[in-house]
Order: structure tokens, then C-alpha cells, then sequence
């Protein structure tokens, strides 16, 4: 019965104030984004001319040799590994919570809402494979050098944060341990990452968006029209 | 040694600090330590040595100055000199994959050694070999 209760506690309030905190620190977040920047003034100089302008519209092979340049440039060409494992790793924390079948039954029982969803060994199989991309992730931390005098007790933290609640989701699946009890668990870890968002560095999740898409740099993602005050 | 042990929280410096302070603190809060900026810098990519990470040298200097903010005496500065002004030559190529300014934040921790005195002087500047 007491289970029952604290189950019905973190499935209802609880996962209410970790909603608002996290959207909160979205909003919060955002804001203080767009106090720290500015509009970008515009150019006192004529740029110089590209390429196409000055010397006419560039072959095809021309443009793949430049795609290509790029592509060598950028770290996924320096460090191709490291580089595909984190955008996989990125993609599943983001697509297995939300189009996970029992996440999506609770969005149904709650509101009605109907996402799409994987099947439940797809989601079995995308949760492993995140669950040793970040493997992966902790050992770079451990290993190389380089990685090891960058990292802080706080990067561990942070690791456990995000990789707690897919590690208890598969427990819970695989039921290796008593369902009740490591269901809560999940649960609490879920909630826990969603209010830790805002306030560690996981809140990168909203600045990547935000300084990639709105910040005038060379590698800019998106439109590029602020600068940093 | 009293010197170099001095506090330097005086007004001057508080005031470098605090203009800039949320920007900065809103940046350092984000970096993950991943250590992908690391080849984008040329003089890591020529020692590859950890102090040559562009992350390193900004959570190591103007982290080191926020995070000390109120103990940071002339000892801490010149420790920071070395990784501003001999490990970077702020030509700007550092690269972040989440979009951190690495070196607005280099920039300033320049600012606030200048500010004190502390600043580098180029090897070759004096006459010495590279």
C-alpha cells in the first residue's frame, strides 16, 4: 500500500514539478540567451566576393572537392569515431524516452495522445546501444589523456544522471530485479534528469540549439543574426 | 613572495569580473568537457599536450579567476599567464560543437592580467629562440 502510494506520488506530482522545472529552465534559459546577445549590427565593409560571383558558377566536382574540404575539416573529419558516436548518442537520448511504446501507452492513458512508437524489441535493442555508446563515452573520459585533464567529479555526475534512467528502463523491462521497486527507481532517475537539465551542464541542451542556430560564427547552423554582448 | 601572494580583490578587478560575469558564467556552465575543440587549435595539433586544449586553457584561467573570485592573489595570475599568452595565440580557430565563445573567454582573462600588470612577453620578442 505504501508503495502504491509513493508510485502514485512520482507518477503524478512529482513528474508535475519536474515538467514545470524543466520547462521552466527552458524558458528561463532562453531568455537569459537572448539578454546576453545582441542583433548583429550590420557589415560597414563590402565583404569580398565568393567564389561564384568572381569566377562564375563551380563544376561539380569543384563542389564536392569543397563538400569534401569541409567535411575533413570539421571534427568529423579530424576524429570521425568519437564524432559518430556522440550525434548517435544524442539522437537516441532524444527518440527512445519519446517514441518508447510504454511511454507512449502513459501519454495515452493520461492525455490521449497517440505518438508514433517503436516496437518493444527495437526499444530494447536503441537502449543497449545507447547504453554502450555511453560506455564508450565514460572510457574516452577515463583513457585519453587529453579527455582525463578536462574532466571533473562533476562530469561523472553528469554521466550518471543521463545514463541512469535508460539503465533502470532496461532493468525494468528485462525485469531482472523486483518490477515494482526498480520501476520506481526509473522513474525517479527520469525526473531527477529532467530537473537536473536546468541546472548542470546538461542544460547544453538547450544552449547548443540556441548558440549554434543564433550566434553569427563561422560554423553557424542556422540564421546566424546575434552576437554576444 | 608577499608580493606575488597579494590579494587583488580590489575594486578595479571587481569590476572587470562583474561586467562580463553572466555571459561568462552562463558559457563555463555549459562546457562538457568533451575535449572536441581540442583539433581545432594549431599549437595543440602541433604538441598535443592537454594545456594546449583550447577548454583547458579557458576553464583553467578565467574558470580558475570566477571560481576563486574572492581568494585570487598575483601567484594565481601569473600561473594563468602561461596558458592565455605562451599556450594561445588567440588566433580564433578554436571550435566548439555546442558554440561556447572560447576566445571571448580567453580574451578576458587576458584583460584582467593586463589589468594587473601580468601580461606575456613572446619568446622571440626578446631576442630568445622559439
Amino acid at each position: 500500500m505504501e508503495n502504491s502510494q509513493f508510485y502514485l506520488f512520482i507518477r503524478g506530482p512529482l513528474l508535475w514539478v519536474a515538467f514545470v522545472i524543466f520547462i521552466g529552465g527552458i524558458i528561463f534559459r532562453t531568455l537569459q540567451f537572448f539578454r546576453l546577445t545582441q542583433k548583429k549590427p550590420p557589415l560597414t565593409y563590402s565583404p569580398i566576393k565568393n567564389h561564384e560571383e568572381r569566377y562564375g558558377k563551380s563544376s561539380t566536382l569543384g563542389r564536392k572537392m569543397q563538400l569534401l574540404v569541409e567535411l575533413k575539416n570539421s571534427f568529423f573529419g579530424q576524429n570521425p569515431v568519437v564524432a559518430l558516436v556522440t550525434l548517435f548518442f544524442h539522437i537516441l537520448l532524444f527518440i527512445i524516452p519519446i517514441f518508447l511504446l510504454a511511454h507512449n501507452l502513459l501519454w495515452y492513458e493520461s492525455w490521449g495522445i497517440k505518438l508514433l512508437s517503436f516496437s518493444e524489441s527495437t526499444g530494447n535493442i536503441l537502449t543497449i546501444i545507447f547504453l554502450t555508446l555511453a560506455l564508450f563515452l565514460l572510457l574516452r573520459r577515463l583513457v585519453v589523456a587529453e579527455i582525463r585533464a578536462l574532466t571533473g567529479k562533476a562530469d561523472y555526475f553528469v554521466w550518471v544522471i543521463t545514463v541512469a534512467p535508460f539503465l533502470t528502463g532496461l532493468i525494468c523491462y528485462q525485469q531482472w530485479f523486483n518490477y515494482q521497486i526498480s520501476l520506481m527507481i526509473h522513474i525517479l532517475c527520469g525526473e531527477f534528469m529532467l530537473i537536473a537539465i536546468t541546472f548542470t551542464k546538461l542544460g547544453h541542451m538547450i544552449f547548443f540549439f540556441l548558440a549554434r542556430f543564433f550566434v553569427s560564427s563561422e560554423y553557424t547552423l542556422g540564421p546566424g543574426t546575434r552576437i554576444w554582448k | 613572495m608577499k608580493e606575488t601572494l597579494r590579494a587583488v580583490n580590489n575594486k578595479k578587478f571587481q569590476k572587470i569580473l562583474d561586467q562580463k560575469k553572466e555571459r561568462m558564467k552562463f558559457l563555463l556552465s555549459f562546457c562538457a568537457h568533451c575535449g572536441l575543440c581540442a583539433e581545432s587549435c594549431p599549437l595543440y595539433r602541433n604538441y598535443r599536450k592537454p594545456e594546449y586544449i583550447p577548454a583547458y586553457k579557458a576553464i583553467n584561467s578565467l574558470g580558475k579567476i570566477y571560481k576563486k573570485k574572492n581568494n585570487i592573489d598575483l601567484k594565481l595570475l601569473e600561473e594563468i599567464k602561461e596558458l592565455i599568452w605562451k599556450n594561445c595565440v588567440l588566433c580564433g580557430r578554436c571550435y566548439c560543437p555546442l558554440g561556447i565563445d572560447i576566445p571571448g573567454m580567453i580574451a578576458l582573462a587576458r584583460s584582467i592580467c593586463r589589468s594587473y600588470g601580468i601580461y606575456g612577453v613572446y619568446p622571440h620578442s626578446l631576442g630568445e629562440p622559439l
